[in-house]
C-alpha cells in the first residue's frame, strides 16, 4: 500500500451557531476531532467542516431576521452564548411561519457575499476559544468555506442521478428519492425555495464526493433516517460511504434539544469552567476525550456524570506521567492506529480511546498521545 | 345554460344518488352543508367498512395537462368492470401522490404507467393495499395556479369499436382560482366518472378548453364536474364541463 494513501473525506454535521455549545456537541466534536486525527498519519484525509454551507437553513437564516427584527442595532460581541441562545430559545418559541420572502435578503448575502450575522460571528468566535482550549482541530470556523454547487446545480444532479423529484414547477417541493431502495420521499426544499439541512449537505457532498475513496459522515443519532438518504445518495457516486451515527448525551436521563434552552448549567463554557481554570491543557485535552469517548461511547444510554469527567482526567493525568516515562518508538504509530480501522481507511474513535483505558497499568505511546490527544 | 346554485347542487346530489343508490335515501342533500355532511357520513361508513372501498392511487412525477388527461382517460378505461362498480361506489376516490414511477416499478406493480412515465396509476384496490406505497411517498402538492392555454386537442388511446362512431367534445377545465392539485382532483372525477358511463371512449378527441370561470357555457353538457368551492366551504362551484357531441 505504500505510495498509495486513501484519499478520506471527513464530513460531520455542523452545530448551528446560535445557541451554546452543549455536552452532546462536545462529544460530536471530540469524536471528529480524533476521527481526524487518528487517520490522519495513514491517509489523505480532509476534516470539511462549514458553516456556511449550512446558513442558508431556515432555523438560521430565520433566526437572524428575527434577531434583526426585534433587537435592532445590538453589539453582539458583548452578549455570552448563553445570552445569544437564550435570544434564539425567543425566536423558535415566536413561530412565525417564514416564507422565502423573509428572509431572502439574508439568503442572498450568504449566498452572494459571504455574509454572517454578528450574532453568528459572536458564537463562532466563542467557540473558537473553547478549540484552542481543548485542542481541537479547527476546520475553519470563521472562514467562508461556500458550497461546490449551488441549489440548482444540486437538483439538477440529484433529478439526473433518478434520486431527485423537482415539482417546483407545479407549486410543490424537491424530494430526494430514493424509494428503488425502499428508503421514503424526503423534502429538501419548500416550494418557494428554501433550502433544509440535507439539501445544504447535498450541496457541499455531491462535488466532493467523487474526489474521495471514503467519506465518513458523522451525525447526530437522531437524524439516522436522513443520514441512510444521504449515504445512498453518495454511494451512487462511485464512493465508499460510511455513516458514523454518535449518540447525545443525556442531561439527568433527558435528551432535549437546544432550541428548547434549559441548558443552564450544562454548557461547555460552564464544564471548561467548573474543571478549573488552571488545569493542566494536556489533561484537560485528554481527559474530556476520555470521558466522551470512551466512557460514554457511541450511544446515548449514560447522562453526564461530572464525577464521572473528574475521574477521566485524573487517569488522563496518570497516562500522560507513564507516558513521558516511555521510550518513544516513532516508526510504531501507524501500525498502532491501524489495528482500529477495521475494514475501513478511517480510525475509530472508540476503539482507539477505549485501548486506552484497559486493565492493567497500560502506557500510551508518547506521539500516540501528542498526535491524536493533545 | 346557467350554472345556477340550484343547478350545482342538483348535480352534486345526483352523483352521490348514483354512486350510492341505497344511501341517498336517508341522506338530507337539499343544500350545500347537507349535502357536504352526507359525504362525509358516507365517508365515514365506508372507513369502518374497508371491504367495501375501492380507491386508486396515482404516482404524479411531472404534470402536462393534456399528456395527463389522455393517459388518465387510459387508465379508466383500462379498469376492468367488477373494479370499476367498486370504484364507483367509492365515488371513483384516487390518491395523488408525489413520484418517479421509475423509481418504483421493480416494488409496485402498477396497472398503468404513461409512456413517458410522468404518472402511474394502481388499483382501484383496498385501502389496505396502498399502505407500502403511501408510506413510502408524499401527498402531492401542486400549489400553483393554472395558467390560460390555448384549446389543445387529445385523441383518446385505442381502436374506436366497430359498434360505435368516434365523438369528439370539449372539455372545458376552469382556472381562477384553481391549483394544479385542484385539478388533478376535479378533472379525475370527471374523466373518471366519463368513461365508466361510456361518455369517454377509445377513439374520441376531447380539445382542453380553459376558461377563468365556467360561466356562460353555450354548448349542452354531457357531465359537470361540482364539488365544494376551495375558497368558500358554504359554495359550490363547477370545476369542469365535458360537452355533449360537438
Amino acid at each position: 500500500m505504500a505510495g498509495e494513501r486513501r484519499r478520506v473525506l471527513l464530513a460531520p454535521i455542523t452545530v448551528t451557531p446560535s445557541k451554546p455549545l452543549t455536552p452532546s456537541h462536545l462529544k460530536g466534536l471530540l469524536w471528529a476531532d480524533v476521527m481526524f486525527r487518528a487517520t490522519a498519519p495513514l491517509a489523505d484525509v480532509t476534516y470539511r467542516y462549514s458553516h456556511t454551507t449550512y446558513h442558508p437553513t431556515e432555523q438560521t437564516l430565520g433566526f437572524w431576521e428575527f434577531l434583526d427584527r426585534t433587537q435592532g442595532d445590538t453589539d453582539y460581541e458583548t452578549l455570552s452564548e448563553e445570552e445569544i441562545g437564550e435570544l434564539y430559545v425567543h425566536y423558535r418559541a415566536e413561530g412565525k411561519p417564514l416564507t422565502a420572502m423573509d428572509v431572502r435578503p439574508y439568503a442572498e448575502a450568504v449566498e452572494r457575499a459571504g455574509y454572517v450575522h454578528p450574532a453568528g460571528t459572536r458564537v463562532l468566535r466563542l467557540w473558537t476559544r473553547h478549540y484552542e482550549r481543548l485542542g481541537l482541530h479547527d476546520p475553519g470556523l470563521l472562514a467562508c468555506q461556500p458550497p461546490g454547487f449551488g441549489l440548482e446545480e444540486m437538483i439538477e444532479d440529484l433529478v439526473a442521478g433518478g434520486l431527485g423529484l423537482d415539482q417546483r414547477d407545479v407549486g410543490g417541493p424537491v424530494y430526494l428519492d430514493a424509494t428503488r431502495f425502499g428508503l421514503p420521499l424526503r423534502q429538501i426544499v419548500t416550494a418557494d425555495g428554501r433550502p433544509n439541512y440535507l439539501a445544504c449537505a447535498l450541496r457541499e457532498l455531491l462535488p466532493l464526493t467523487p474526489r474521495y475513496d471514503e467519506v465518513v459522515v458523522l451525525y447526530d443519532r437522531e437524524l439516522d433516517p436522513d443520514y441512510q438518504l444521504l449515504e445512498r445518495v453518495l454511494t451512487a457516486k462511485g464512493t465508499t460511504v460510511h455513516r458514523a451515527p454518535v449518540g447525545r448525551v443525556p442531561i439527568d436521563g433527558k435528551i432535549t434539544s437546544a432550541r428548547h434552552g434549559g441548558w443552564h448549567d450544562h454548557t461547555v463554557e460552564v464544564l471548561l469552567r467548573s474543571l478549573g481554570g488552571d488545569q493542566d491543557p494536556a489533561v484537560l485535552r485528554l481527559g474530556v476525550r476520555l470521558y466522551f469517548i470512551a466512557v460514554l461511547g457511541p450511544g446515548q444510554q449514560e447522562s453526564f456524570r461530572h464525577d464521572l469527567l473528574r475521574k477521566s482526567l485524573a487517569r488522563a493525568e496518570r497516562l500522560l506521567s507513564r507516558a513521558e516515562e516511555k521510550p518513544q518508538d516513532p516508526g510504531a504509530l501507524p501500525a498502532l492506529l491501524e489495528r482500529h480501522r477495521r475494514g475501513h481507511t478511517h480510525v475509530d474513535p472508540y476503539r482507539l480511546t477505549s485501548s486506552l483505558l484497559g486493565r492493567g497499568p497500560r502506557v500510551p505511546a508518547g506521539d500516540l498521545l501528542t498526535t491524536v490527544y493533545l | 345554460m346557467t350554472l345556477s346554485p340550484e343547478l350545482l347542487l342538483a348535480v352534486a346530489a345526483d352523483r352521490l344518488r348514483a354512486a350510492r343508490p341505497e344511501l341517498a335515501a336517508r341522506l338530507d342533500l337539499s343544500t350545500p352543508e347537507a349535502l357536504r355532511d352526507a359525504k362525509a357520513a358516507v365517508a365515514g361508513r365506508e372507513a369502518d367498512d374497508v371491504a367495501d372501498s375501492a380507491v386508486v392511487v396515482a404516482v404524479i412525477s411531472g404534470f402536462h395537462l393534456p399528456t395527463w388527461v389522455h393517459e388518465t382517460c387510459r387508465f379508466a378505461l383500462s379498469v376492468p368492470a367488477d373494479l370499476a362498480v367498486a370504484w364507483r361506489r367509492s365515488f371513483t376516490r384516487t390518491l395523488f401522490l408525489a413520484g418517479r414511477p421509475d423509481n418504483l416499478t421493480e416494488r409496485f406493480p402498477f396497472d398503468h404507467i404513461a409512456d413517458d412515465a410522468s404518472s402511474a396509476w394502481s388499483g382501484p384496490t383496498a385501502n389496505e393495499a396502498t399502505t407500502a406505497l403511501r408510506r413510502l411517498l408524499r401527498t402531492f402538492s401542486g400549489t400553483r395556479e393554472l395558467s390560460a392555454w390555448a384549446p389543445v386537442t387529445i385523441d383518446v388511446a385505442g381502436p374506436a369499436a366497430p359498434s360505435s362512431r368516434p365523438v369528439h367534445r370539449d372539455l372545458y377545465i376552469a382556472t381562477a382560482r384553481v391549483t394544479v392539485s385542484d385539478v388533478l382532483v376535479q378533472v379525475n372525477h370527471l374523466l373518471a366518472e366519463a368513461v365508466l358511463n361510456g361518455l369517454i371512449r377509445p377513439g374520441d378527441r376531447l380539445t382542453l378548453r380553459s376558461v377563468p370561470h365556467l360561466s356562460g357555457l353555450t354548448a349542452p353538457l354531457a357531465a359537470l364536474r361540482v364539488d365544494t368551492d376551495a375558497h368558500s366551504p358554504h359554495v359550490l362551484r363547477a370545476y369542469a364541463a365535458l360537452t355533449k357531441e360537438t
